[in-house]
C-alpha cells in the first residue's frame, strides 16, 4: 500500500466511519407500518382500462411469457350513416394476466396502441396459492384507480397528441365560424348595394379548396434531392401541400376575423377542466384520473359550444346553425356561395345520444331488443336532424 | 466408603472405560475422542487427589491441545468424514503388548508406593509447586525444556523437508511440461529468485529442482 | 515437613485463602451450591441475550438499518423469540452424520462456556468460587470448547463443516498462546492467579507516591490489546470468523446444525463474548471498581472494594456488567468495521505478530516487576 499515513490509521478511520454512521438516522422503511414511497413509474402491477381495449391482441401476442389471456366476440354495429355498411366490433369478454408468469417486462404496456394498459405502483397482491395470481378483467380494472396521473410535461413541451388535436380542432372551428360571420357581415353590407350573392362571393378573397392530388413542388424537389424514393417524396410533398394550404386558409380567415366585429377570442386551453363535471364524477365514486379526463373532455366540448354560440351572435343572429368547418375552407366557401347546395356530409349534428322516440317505440313494438332499438333510434334521430338542417339551409 | 472414594471410583471408571474404548473402537476419530475422555478422566483423578493445578494442566495440555491436535491431524489427513470405520487385524498383538505393559507398570508402581498411606488428601499449592520447580528442580526442568526445543526443531525439520531424504515419502508428482520448457524454466527462476509468492507456498512445495531430482533418484 | 511447608518456609509465602463469596448460605454446602449454580446459569443465559440484542441494534445502526423492531419494544425480545423458534424446530441429523458425536458436540462446546462463569467475579462477593487458579482455570476450561467445535465439524459429514471445524481448531490453537501469555503477564504483576486476587491487586497498585490506584490497563496496554484481539479470534468473532466464513463455508462447523443444537453453539459464542469480556474486565479494567483512584461507595476492606453493603454490591455488579457491555460493544464495532481476514493472514498474524509481542510484554512486565 502506498499510503503515507502510519499503519493503523486506516483501521481507526474505519472505526470512525462506522461509529459516525451509528448516529445517523437509519434508512430503513418500516414497511407494513409505513407504506413505501414508490416512484411514480414503479412497475407494481398492470392495470387495464377495459373501455379502451379493442381486443387487438397485440399485448397478448407480444408478451414474452404468454401470460395474457384474452377472449372476445364480434358484434355488429349498425351503420353510422344511412346507406353505410354495418360494421363489426370486438367486444372484450375476458382479459386476464397471470402474474405468476409475468416478468414485469412492460412490453404489453408499451405495445398497447389504445392506452388500455397501465403500470400501477400497487404491489400488495401476493397470495398463498400460485393459482390465485391469475387476475381477471374486473381486478385489473380496479387497479386502474391506483394508476397515478402521468407526470407533468416539461415546460415548453408540446401538448400530448390527443389534446393538441382537440385544441386545434376547436380553434379551427372557432376561426372558421368567425370567418363565416365576417363574410356574412360583409356580404350584408355589400348586399345592400348589390344584392347578388354571387358578387359578394366574387368580392370575397379567392378561397381555393385544398385539392387532393396536388403536391408541394418545393418539398418534392428537396426530398428527391435528398435521395428519397419518388413514392415517399410524393406522399410527403402531398402532405406538405395540404398543410401549407390549410395554413394559408387559416391565415386568411384570421385576417378576416380581425376585421370582423367579434373581438372576443377565448381559446380552448389544454389542461382546463370542467369543475362541475369533475365534482359530479368524483361524487359518483370514479377515480380522480378518470374524472379529470372526462372533465377535460367536457370542458373542451362546452368551450366549443360557447365559441360557436358567440360566433353566431357575431354573425348577426343568423338563424342558420353554423356548420362545422372540418379543417377545410369548404364550408366557408360554400357559405359564400349559397347557390351551391350544402352536402349532407358537411353537416354535423350536435347532441349524439339523443334518440328518435318514434322510431324507438316502433322498433320495440316490432319486438326488437332494447339495445338494437336504441341504436337504430339514435341513427334515425341523427338522420332527421340532418335533414332538418339541410332544409333550413335550403330555405336560406 | 467415603465421598472421596466414591468420586475416585466414578472418575476411575470413566477413565478406564474411555481407555478401553479408545483401543477397541473401530473408528479412528472415535478412538481419539475416547482418548480425550480418558485424559479428562485423568484430570478428574488429579482433582480427586486435590492436585488442582496438575488437573488443570492435564486439561489444558492434554485435552485442549494434545487431543485436539490428534483430531486435527486425523481429520486433516485420513479421517473419513462421518461414520466409516477403519480397522486393522492386529488385535492379538495389541492385547499382548498392552497387557504386558499393564502388568509391568502395576508391579513397579505397587512396589514403589504400595506401602504409602496418605492421612489426608491435600495437594501442594501452585506457589509451592513453582517454588519447588524453580529452586530445587530447576536443572531437570531446564533439561526438559531442551527436550521440547529439540522436538520443536525436529518437527520443523520434518515439516519442511527440503532435501527429500526422510524416507518413504514420495516426491510429488511432477507435471510433465512436454516440449514447452519456457514455463518450467520461468517457474524455476521464480522459485530460485526467492520470489515472495514462492516463499509463501514453500511448505508444500517440492522445493528447488535439485532436491526434487534427488528424491526421485 | 511437607513439600508445601518446605517451600513456604523458603519463600515466606502466605498460604492462599479464598475470599468468601456472598453466595454462601451459612455452612450449608448444598444450599450455597444450588444458589451459585442458579446465579451462574442466570448470568449464562441472560447476559448473552442482552449482548446479542446490543449486537443486533449496534450492527443495524452502523449499517444504516434499524435492526430488529418487531418482537417486543424496539425488538428487544427478538432473541427470546429466536430461542423459542429454535426450540420448536425439527432436530435434523444428516443421515451420513456420526449421530452420537453430532449430538453431544454442542454440549461439549457449551458446558465449558458455562463452567467459566463459576470463577468470574461480577461484583464484590458475587462469584461462584474464588479459585486460587482462577485465571488458569478459565483459560484451561475454555480450551475444551475447541473439542466440541472440532467434533461438530467432523461429525456433520459435510466438507464445509469439516473445513470449518479444522479452521476453528487451528485458530484456537494459534490464539490460545498469545491469550495465555498476555494473561500470564497480568498474573505475574498481580502475583496471583486468583481472579478476585487480581482485582484486589489492581485496587492496591498505586501510582508511586500517591493514593491513586491504577488498573492494569495502563501499564499493560499492549497486553490488553493482545488479549482483546486474541479473545476475538478465540471466539471466532468477525473479523476472525474464518471457521464460520459464511461466504466461503456456508456456516462452517454449524452448517448442518438446526434447532436447539444450533442455539447451543450460538449461545456458546455469545457466552464466550461475555466471559472473555468479563475476564478482561477483571484482568485489565479493575473489576467492579468504578474508576481508577475512586473508592467504591459503601465498601471497605482491601483497596476499599471489599466488605460492601447492599449499595456497594449492586453498584459493583452494575459496573462490571457495564464494562462487559462496553467491551462487547467494541467487539461488535470491530465486527461491522473490518472485513474478514484470510486464513493464512490469520495464522501469520498470530505467530509472527501477537506471540512475539506478548512475549515482549511478558518480558517487560517481568523486568519491571523485578526492578520495582
Ligand atoms: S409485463 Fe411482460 S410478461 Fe408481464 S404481461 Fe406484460 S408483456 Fe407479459
Ligand atoms: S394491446 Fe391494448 S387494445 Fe390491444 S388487446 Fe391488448 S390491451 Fe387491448
Amino acid at each position: 500500500m502506498a499510503t503515507t499515513s502510519p499503519p493503523g490509521v486506516g483501521l481507526l478511520k474505519g472505526l470512525g466511519v462506522t461509529i459516525k454512521q451509528m448516529f445517523k438516522p437509519a434508512v430503513t422503511q418500516q414497511y407494513p407500518h409505513v407504506k413505501p414511497d414508490l416512484p411514480p413509474r414503479t412497475r407494481g402491477v398492470i392495470a387495464l382500462m377495459d373501455e379502451n381495449c379493442t381486443v387487438c391482441m397485440l399485448c397478448s401476442r407480444e408478451c414474452p411469457d404468454w401470460c395474457i389471456y384474452i377472449d372476445s366476440h364480434k358484434e355488429t354495429v349498425p351503420p353510422a350513416k344511412e346507406g353505410g355498411r354495418a360494421r363489426t366490433r370486438n367486444v372484450l369478454d375476458r382479459f386476464a394476466i397471470d402474474f405468476a408468469l409475468c416478468m414485469y417486462c412492460g412490453i404489453c404496456v408499451e405495445v398497447c396502441p389504445f392506452d388500455a394498459l397501465f403500470w400501477s405502483p400497487e404491489f400488495e397482491y401476493s397470495e398463498y396459492d400460485i393459482d390465485k395470481l391469475l387476475h381477471e378483467k374486473g381486478k385489473l380494472r380496479e387497479w386502474m384507480d391506483t394508476v397515478p396521473p402521468p407526470p407533468a410535461l416539461d415546460e415548453g413541451a408540446d401538448a400530448p397528441g390527443e389534446v393538441a388535436t382537440a385544441i386545434e380542432k376547436a380553434n379551427q372551428e372557432l376561426e372558421a365560424a368567425k370567418a363565416k360571420a365576417a363574410e356574412e357581415a360583409r356580404a350584408k353590407e355589400q348586399g345592400e348595394q348589390a344584392p347578388a350573392a354571387g358578387d359578394a362571393a366574387a368580392a370575397a378573397p379567392a378561397e381555393p379548396e385544398v385539392k387532393a392530388g396536388e403536391i408541394d413542388q418545393e418539398t418534392f424537389d428537396r426530398l428527391i434531392a435528398e435521395g428519397k424514393s419518388e413514392r415517399i417524396a410524393r406522399s410527403k410533398a402531398k402532405a406538405a401541400y395540404v398543410k401549407k394550404e390549410k395554413q394559408r386558409l387559416k391565415e386568411q380567415a384570421e385576417q378576416q376575423a380581425a376585421a370582423a366585429p367579434a373581438a372576443e377570442e377565448p381559446k380552448v386551453e389544454a389542461g382546463e377542466i370542467d369543475q362541475e363535471t369533475f365534482d359530479q364524477l368524483i361524487a359518483e365514486g370514479k377515480s380522480e384520473r378518470m374524472a379529470r379526463a372526462k372533465a377535460k373532455a367536457a370542458y373542451v366540448k362546452k368551450q366549443k359550444a360557447k365559441l360557436r354560440a358567440e360566433a353566431e351572435q357575431a354573425g348577426g343572429g343568423d338563424a342558420v346553425e353554423a356548420p362545422a368547418a372540418e379543417g377545410s375552407g369548404e364550408a366557408a366557401a360554400g357559405e359564400a356561395a349559397p347557390s351551391a347546395a350544402p352536402r349532407k356530409a358537411d353537416i354535423e349534428v350536435e347532441g349524439a345520444g339523443e334518440i328518435d322516440q318514434e322510431t324507438y317505440d316502433a322498433l320495440i313494438a316490432s319486438g326488437k331488443s332494447e339495445r338494437i332499438a336504441r341504436s337504430k333510434a339514435k341513427a334515425a334521430w341523427v338522420r332527421k336532424k340532418k335533414q332538418e338542417q339541410m332544409d333550413a339551409e335550403g330555405d336560406a | 466408603m467415603t465421598g472421596h472414594d466414591l468420586a475416585f471410583l466414578v472418575v476411575a471408571l470413566v477413565t478406564g472405560g474411555g481407555a478401553l474404548l479408545t483401543v477397541t473402537s473401530k473408528n479412528l476419530v472415535h478412538a481419539a475422542l475416547f482418548l480425550a475422555v480418558t485424559l479428562s478422566g485423568i484430570a478428574g483423578v488429579f482433582l480427586v487427589l486435590a492436585a488442582d493445578f496438575v488437573a488443570l494442566v492435564q486439561l489444558v495440555v492434554y485435552v485442549g491441545a494434545v487431543a485436539v491436535l490428534f483430531l486435527f491431524g486425523l481429520m486433516l489427513t485420513r479421517a473419513p468424514i462421518g461414520r466409516e470405520a477403519l480397522d486393522n487385524q492386529n488385535r492379538g498383538l495389541g492385547i499382548a503388548v498392552s497387557g504386558g505393559l499393564f502388568v509391568v507398570l502395576s508391579v513397579l508402581v505397587i512396589g514403589a508406593f504400595g506401602g504409602t498411606t496418605a492421612a489426608e488428601v491435600g495437594g501442594p499449592r501452585v506457589g509451592d509447586i513453582g517454588m519447588v520447580i524453580f529452586n530445587t528442580w530447576v536443572l531437570p526442568f531446564e533439561v526438559l525444556s531442551m527436550l521440547l526445543l529439540a522436538a520443536l526443531i525436529g518437527a520443523i525439520l520434518l515439516a519442511r523437508r527440503e532435501t527429500g531424504d526422510s524416507g518413504e515419502e514420495q516426491a510429488p508428482t511432477r507435471i510433465d511440461m512436454g516440449t514447452a520448457p519456457s514455463m518450467e524454466a520461468e517457474r524455476m527462476a521464480r522459485l530460485e529468485g526467492g520470489d515472495d509468492q514462492a516463499e509463501l507456498t514453500a511448505g508444500g512445495d517440492p522445493g528447488p529442482a535439485a532436491g526434487r531430482g534427488e528424491g526421485r533418484a | 515437613m511437607s513439600i508445601a511447608e518446605m517451600a513456604n518456609a523458603a519463600a515466606g509465602l502466605a498460604q492462599f485463602s479464598p475470599a468468601p463469596s456472598l453466595l454462601e448460605i451459612g455452612d450449608s454446602f448444598w444450599l450455597s451450591a444450588v444458589l451459585k449454580i442458579a446465579v451462574v446459569l442466570a448470568v449464562f443465559f441472560v447476559v448473552p441475550l442482552v449482548v446479542g440484542y446490543m449486537e443486533h441494534k449496534v450492527m443495524g445502526h452502523q449499517q444504516a438499518r434499524l435492526g430488529p423492531m418487531e418482537a417486543g419494544p424496539h425488538g428487544s425480545l427478538q432473541l427470546v423469540a429466536d430461542g423459542i423458534k429454535f426450540i420448536q424446530k425439527e432436530d435434523l441429523i444428516p443421515s451420513a452424520a456420526d449421530k452420537w458425536v453430532f449430538a453431544i458436540a454442542p454440549g461439549v462446546a457449551m458446558v465449558p462456556a458455562i463452567l467459566i462463569f463459576l470463577v468470574l467475579p461480577l461484583g464484590p462477593g458475587i462469584w461462584g468460587v474464588d479459585f486460587e487458579l482462577g485465571l488458569f482455570y478459565a483459560l484451561a476450561v475454555g480450551s475444551v470448547t475447541t473439542l466440541g467445535i472440532l467434533m461438530g465439524g467432523w461429525a456433520s459429514a459435510n466438507k464445509f463443516s469439516l473445513i470449518g471445524g479444522l479452521r476453528a481448531a487451528a485458530q484456537l490453537i494459534a490464539y490460545e498462546l498469545p491469550l495465555i501469555l498476555a494473561g500470564i503477564a497480568v498474573a505475574l504483576q498481580a502475583g496471583t492467579l486468583s481472579l478476585v486476587g487480581i482485582v484486589e491487586a489492581q485496587s492496591t497498585f498505586f501510582i508511586p507516591g500517591t493514593e491513586i490506584n491504577l488498573w492494569y490497563l495502563f501499564p499493560q496496554i499492549l497486553g490488553f490489546g493482545i488479549f482483546f484481539i486474541a479473545a476475538m479470534a478465540e471466539l471466532a468473532r468477525p473479523p476472525f470468523d474464518m471457521p464460520i466464513a459464511d461466504s466461503e463455508l456456508v456456516f462452517g462447523y454449524m452448517t448442518e446444525y438446526t434447532g436447539i443444537k444450533y442455539a447451543m453453539y450460538m449461545l456458546t459464542e455469545y457466552a464466550g463474548m461475555v466471559s472473555m469480556s468479563a475476564l478482561m474486565v477483571v484482568l485489565y479494567l479493575g473489576g467492579w471498581q468504578l474508576l481508577p483512584g475512586v473508592p467504591m461507595p459503601g465498601c471497605g476492606g482491601s483497596g476499599n472494594i471489599f466488605d460492601c453493603n447492599a449499595l456497594g454490591v449492586g453498584l459493583g455488579v452494575a459496573v462490571t456488567l457495564g464494562k462487559i457491555m462496553l467491551l462487547t460493544f467494541l467487539m461488535v464495532w470491530a465486527r461491522t468495521t473490518y472485513p474478514r481476514l484470510r486464513e493464512d493472514q490469520l495464522q501469520r498474524f498470530s505467530w509472527l505478530v501477537l506471540v512475539p509481542l506478548s512475549l515482549l510484554n511478558l518480558a517487560i512486565i517481568a523486568v519491571a516487576k523485578g526492578v520495582f
